[in-house]
């Protein structure tokens, strides 16, 4: 009984899936063949192998930089710095920003020990210190830590004299980026502010 | 059990596909855990603003001997943007999140909650900057009312006054200043009349006259963390005190 009770204790971590569904999941990979479950497997092992960091951006890579970076329609003077990867992918939901990204891995939380050290704030300021990008867009999640992030990061970058400018409200306060529909985060992202 | 009960957010994570689970400090019920079902996906009038230190009027479903209870809304009476507004007053009104996380059991104390409420909402018009002096006189007040105030008049081992311009030492272990004969007895730290002053005064909840420059908000902060180690502490690191006291203005 232990491959079953290991495998859905596995899947139990995963968000989203309780325990009884985890159970239901095992059930359900028994019955398939054999191969299939080897396939799921061997797609599951590569994804911690071959997916890491862009060595630019920390977006989520294959290889040494990610899909933006690689794509040289991109214009990459303008970059939009968001929390987390899956924020990336809201922004391109919208459909309408064409520049590139950096992603902080996360945002300012003292009381979860994430400090400025914790976060890639450092280096975007490398990144905008080569002189290519000329303007930065924060769009940190619109919360009380998203915001004094944004201001960290801002002030970072004071003295680089690149454009720093901020995404609207009109995001829900206390919201996530990722869970807000493309028309908001368009019309958040034209709307951005200048950071003084 | 269906509490309604004015409640502060002091964390809050994501937790499943769409849900949130809340750390409150309330009024009425001290620090809770809750899950707030679908939180991070509702739309109109589902939508609950639960940011970090948002207050509101909490309804709680409180299920006897569990430790996650569930939030059943939280009608929004007060945001404080300012605190995202410098980094100063963001450290330091998390330094006294972490304060009520981990020193306020889920007795209620409403004395507390009123004095981290007071507390928040002089941090957030605090002069960008100059959040430390706010902040402190926040911490000591949760302190006085957490029944750990000071003794900082009269010498906390033998009583004997001690003259409010005289220099004098804290002792950590007494709670309190000490007179110079206890001190040459039991040591401590030393406290200018000054800063006795600036104590004196947060813990009554009054504002220290004029700005608190770097070196001292630092030294008054190490005060306070040994005080917390001495009389609260459980033994764990205090990680958004520790990062306010390395930087008490946020840079
Ligand atoms: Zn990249
Ligand atoms: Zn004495």
């Amino acid at each position: 009984m232990s491959a079953i009770d290991d495998l859905a204790a596995e899947l139990a971590r995963l968000p989203g899936i309780g325990r009884k569904t985890a159970m239901r999941l095992t059930y359900h990979l028994l019955k398939q063949p054999a191969e299939q479950n080897r396939r799921l497997a061997v797609a599951i092992a590569d994804l911690s192998e071959r997916i890491q960091p862009c060595a630019r951006c920390f977006n989520l890579a294959e290889g040494e930089l990610c899909a933006v970076c690689r794509d040289p329609r991109r214009d990459a003077s303008v970059v939009c710095v968001v929390e987390e990867p899956a924020d990336i992918a809201a922004v391109e939901r919208a459909g309408e920003y064409r520049g590139t990204y950096h992603v902080l891995g996360g945002r300012l939380a003292p009381i979860e020990g994430i400090g400025p050290e914790q976060l890639t704030a450092g280096a975007l300021s490398r990144r905008v210190a080569d002189g290519t990008i000329r303007e930065v867009i924060l769009a940190t999640n619109p919360s009380l830590e998203g915001e004094a992030t944004a201001l960290y990061v801002q002030r970072q970058l004071a003295d680089t004299g690149v454009r720093v400018t901020r995404i609207a409200r009109g995001l829900p306060v206390g919201g996530d980026l990722e869970f807000a529909d493309g028309v908001t985060i368009a019309q958040a992202l034209q709307a951005r502010r200048e950071m003084a | 059990m269906l509490l309604t009960t004015p409640a502060v957010v002091l964390h809050a994570f994501p937790y499943l596909e769409s849900s949130r689970i809340l750390r409150l400090a309330t009024r009425e019920a001290g620090v809770q855990s809750v899950i707030a079902k679908g939180a991070r996906r509702a739309r109109g009038a589902q939508r609950m603003t639960l940011d970090l230190f948002v207050e509101g009027s909490a309804q709680l479903y409180l299920k006897p001997g569990r430790d996650l209870h569930t939030l059943g809304g939280f009608d929004l009476t007060r945001t404080r943007p300012g605190l995202g507004a410098d980094l100063g007053r963001f450290a330091a009104a998390n330094a006294l999140g972490e304060l009520m996380l981990r020193f306020v059991s889920e007795e209620p104390q409403p004395e507390v909650f009123d004095a981290f409420v007071a507390a928040l909402d002089a941090v957030a018009v605090a002069p960008p900057g100059d959040a430390a002096s706010a902040g402190l006189q926040g911490a000591w007040g949760l302190v006085a009312a957490l029944g750990f105030g000071p003794a900082l008049e009269a010498c906390a081992v033998c009583l004997a006054p001690i003259p409010p311009d005289a220099d004098a030492t804290f002792g950590h272990a007494a709670g309190g200043v000490l007179c110079p004969r206890c001190a040459a007895e039991r040591g401590g730290r030393r406290l200018p009349a000054a800063a006795r002053d600036d104590l004196r005064r947060w813990t009554e909840g009054l504002p220290r006259p004029g700005a608190l420059d770097v070196g001292t908000a630092r030294a008054h902060l190490r005060l306070l963390r040994e005080f917390l180690q001495q009389h609260l502490h459980d033994g764990r690191a205090l990680r958004a005190f520790d990062a306010w006291e390395r930087d008490p203005n946020g840079g």
